[in-house]
């Protein structure tokens, strides 16, 4: 038999080449472009044509010496840890109560769903809500506020700069907890469940279990959440803008509204603005390495070391 | 010899139909090519058949005008506006055999213009002949980074002179619309001159009269008798506009200067000015303390903010797109509607419209120039601007507007029920002719929007003018790279 059988392997290749073309085209290339740019000329609008600069990192330089960007910066930071702690609480908590074994939680699916809702939400139509819900003079929150009595004459939330953070923060943080919570629950689906079985036939209680047993194993999965949060929190863009376009005075201008609006806002600085998204993203990759550092498995590493201790010695005979 | 027929937009293949035709028509008496023609004439008659568009190619070779040559107009916009307009055109006018391919993208996410650009820069048969710009940008195509593509009017065929003078043509849109070398090359077709929009109860209550020539002696000449205006609304317990946002418009339409003097930020002393007027209304009651476009500054329109709205300033678009519809009426004695009037603005100012130009390097200028001529010059009563003034454009009974010629604004009836029945074109008639366009920038939007944040901070008392005045140009040189 000269022909042992089909070989379906080429048909991975053909079949994938749709989505490599895609990505090429709309994704690999202008990342690349983008890269490229920053080190050139490339300003005003309809221009393609551009040049290196004489000094190569003058975008970058500028970029550093921008106030307005070491703001947005800063901004981004705030916004993103202001959400990051209550979504990350009470999505462990949540993960904790869904998965006890000691009682049932009933209606577990309907629970699930109501607190994933937001997250289906385009983000654009919760900005301009919230927008609208904290409008000044006239707005629902103002409304029940003076009704409640708490406030005597309307607020104008949008002018206070910390009003404004906040319900940024809290949008991020109402829209991401549902999603977080769903892949802490997978995480601690996936944890063996002898080891809940012996913990409790050892006399432990549910906080101890969650913090000596559930919690250490779910490292890997909380560190995945932190750090696409993280990445996602850096970007953070279409809330911002269309809240209320970063103001007021700057006080919800993130990194990637202070981005579009070198690019978008009327002088068309293409160059600075790829300049500045570079230094976004080598943010980004330092902060992931820092992550990863301090949440290393340190007992893995002492024991890795300690296998190379033996392994050099000769071995165990 | 029929027409075309009037299709609006194009399958793909009659294009590629006609680049086949053309240059075989030229090579017709060629032996050699004469078998080539045949086979090209095959593929080109099934694909004709197809798009079922044989009529216009045979169009093509008549030759009715020897100048262009081509039949087939590229139109962009940003609204349908104007290509309604051509299709009008088209149905009154069957004689004019051009095709016209329609583009439309709207300027949302500042999509159109970067897509024009592109259009405009890479030129060949898909480039743009005859093409929009809104009062937002239009300044870029005019006088900016993108005048070069712009067609004077007096190239298209167009006596500009003579027809400037004989639709008398608001001032303003001129100025706009003439590039560096002061050759005209776009003009809009509505007059957006602004007056001021107000409540005839509450005139009559304050001052004993809704007249719009007393209330017009009220409210100015000037921002003195405003305020003064003000002072006594507030005795009564109105507030004189709902936002400060309302007289920004007048303000900053009133400033000799635009934002941009020689390269370098300039802030116009009238436009310095509104800090303070922003703050003194704020303190005093003078408005609602609204922003223009949100829900409360609608509100004010009925009646629903916590003081009665005496007035809002704006071109009349401002009246029939925003105002009717929001008057929580939709007849006289519903809500505020036709308890309005119109009167002249203690400043001039104008806002917003849509200007048409012509590309330079389009091979239909003839065509081209008599669709412009018909939308911008033409003030007889079967112009656009005639329609367009009238509401007939899609027979009678549509919105009515302020168009750009004066000529057309005479003879036309600007009566509104929504204004108590008052002719509107009494008022922005005039109002037309004191507003400028000599202080726009291509960057106003973006400046606009990081003054009046500063403005709003320093009103509210969260600092100081220095420091309001330091961080907007902070923000400008930061954002816009613009010298300060």
């Amino acid at each position: 038999m000269a022909r042992k059988g089909v070989s379906y392997a080429k048909w991975g290749y053909i079949f994938s080449i749709p989505f490599v073309v895609t990505f090429i085209i709309f994704s690999l290339y202008p990342t690349l472009y983008t890269v490229v740019i920053g080190f050139t000329d490339l300003r005003g609008l309809g221009k393609t044509t551009f040049k290196f600069l004489s000094d190569p990192f003058a975008n970058f330089t500028a970029i550093l010496a921008n106030v307005t960007f070491k703001q947005s910066l800063a901004n981004t930071a705030i916004i993103w840890t202001m959400n990051f702690i209550p979504q990350i609480t009470l999505a462990l908590l949540l993960t904790a109560w869904f998965t006890t074994r000691r009682f049932q939680v009933k209606a577990q699916g309907a629970f699930k769903v109501l607190i994933y809702m937001p997250n289906i939400i385009t983000a654009a139509t919760i900005a301009i809500l919230f927008n609208a819900l904290f409008g000044y003079p006239k707005g629902p929150v103002n409304d029940l506020l003076i009704r409640l009595g708490f406030l005597d004459a309307p607020s104008n939330f949008h002018l206070q700069k910390w009003t404004s953070k906040g319900v940024i923060a809290f949008i991020q943080f109402w829209m991401w907890y549902g999603n977080s919570m769903i892949v802490l629950i997978a995480g601690v689906l996936g944890i063996d469940v002898t080891l809940f079985e012996a913990a409790e036939i050892d006399g432990a209680n549910a906080t101890q279990i969650f913090f000596r047993i559930t919690l250490p194993r779910l490292k890997t999965i909380v560190l995945y959440v932190l750090i696409t949060s993280m990445i996602g929190g850096l970007q953070m863009f279409d809330i911002p803008r269309l809240y209320n376009l970063g103001r007021p005075d700057n006080a919800t201008l993130t990194s990637s509204v202070f981005i579009y609006n070198q690019a978008f806002s009327g002088s068309y600085l293409y160059n600075r603005a790829s300049a500045a998204s570079m230094i976004v993203f080598l943010i980004i990759v330092v902060l992931s390495v820092a992550l990863f550092f301090i949440m290393r498995d340190k007992d893995e590493v002492k024991a890795r070391k300690l296998e190379r201790q033996i392994k050099r010695r000769g071995g165990v005979a | 010899m029929a027409g075309p027929p009037l299709v609006p937009y194009h399958e793909g293949g009659t294009e590629e139909a006609c680049l086949f035709l053309y240059p075989d028509h030229e090579n017709l008496h060629d032996a050699k090519e004469v078998s080539v023609m045949k086979r090209t004439m095959r593929i080109l008659l099934m694909m004709a058949l197809v798009a079922s568009l044989a009529v216009s190619l045979f169009a093509m070779g008549a030759g009715e005008a020897p100048k262009d040559t081509r039949k087939i107009i590229n139109l962009w916009s940003f609204t349908d506006e104007v290509p309604k307009m051509v299709e009008k055109y088209k149905q009154l006018h069957p004689e004019f055999d051009y095709e016209v391919r329609t583009t439309i993208i709207a300027t949302t996410d500042g999509a159109y213009q970067p897509a024009l650009d592109q259009a405009l820069a890479g030129g060949g048969d898909n480039a743009p002949d005859l093409y929009c710009a809104e009062a937002a940008f239009v300044l870029k195509y005019t006088q900016g980074d993108a005048a070069h593509f712009a067609a004077p009017y007096k190239s298209l065929g167009i006596n500009v002179d003579a027809k400037l003078k004989e639709a008398d043509i608001a001032p303003y849109t001129v100025d706009i619309g003439t590039n560096d070398a002061g050759d005209l090359v776009g003009l809009g077709y509505q007059a957006t001159g602004g007056a001021f929009i107000y409540r005839r109860s509450i005139a009559k209550d304050v001052w004993g009269s809704d007249d719009p020539a007393f209330v017009t002696s009220k409210v100015g000449p000037g921002w003195d008798r405003f305020f003064a205006a003000a002072e006594d609304l507030a005795r009564k317990g109105y507030a004189i506009v709902s936002g400060d946002g309302d007289i920004w418009h007048a303000v900053e339409g009133s400033s000799p200067q635009g934002w941009i003097v020689n390269d370098k930020l300039f802030i116009d002393p009238t436009r310095e000015a509104f800090l303070d007027m922003s703050k003194m209304m704020l303190e005093k009651g003078y408005n609602n303390d609204t922003t223009d476009w949100t829900d409360a500054w609608f509100a004010d329109m009925k009646d629903a903010g916590s003081k009665k709205v005496f007035g809002f300033f704006g071109p009349a678009w401002l009246i029939n797109y925003v105002m009717a519809g929001n008057s929580g009426g939709s007849k006289p004695g519903e809500g505020t509607y036709g308890d309005w009037g119109v009167c002249e603005p203690p400043v001039g100012f104008f806002w917003g419209g849509t200007w048409v130009l012509a590309n330079n390097q389009s091979p239909v200028k003839n065509g081209v120039g008599k669709l412009i001529e018909w939308i911008t010059l033409d003030s007889s009563n079967t112009g656009l601007q005639y329609y367009w003034a009238n509401g007939t454009l899609d027979g009678p009974g549509g919105t009515k507007d302020t168009v750009a010629s004066g000529t057309v604004m005479k003879k036309s009836d600007g009566t509104l029920p929504f204004l108590g029945g008052q002719n509107m074109f009494d008022v922005f008639v005039p109002a037309g002719a004191f507003a400028t366009g000599k202080n726009k920038t291509q960057y106003d939007e973006t400046i606009n929007i990081y003054w009046r944040d500063q403005v709003d901070n320093y009103a509210n008392g969260m600092k100081t003018k220095a420091q309001a005045i330091a961080d907007f140009k902070r923000v400008v040189a930061d954002n816009l790279a613009i010298d300060i």
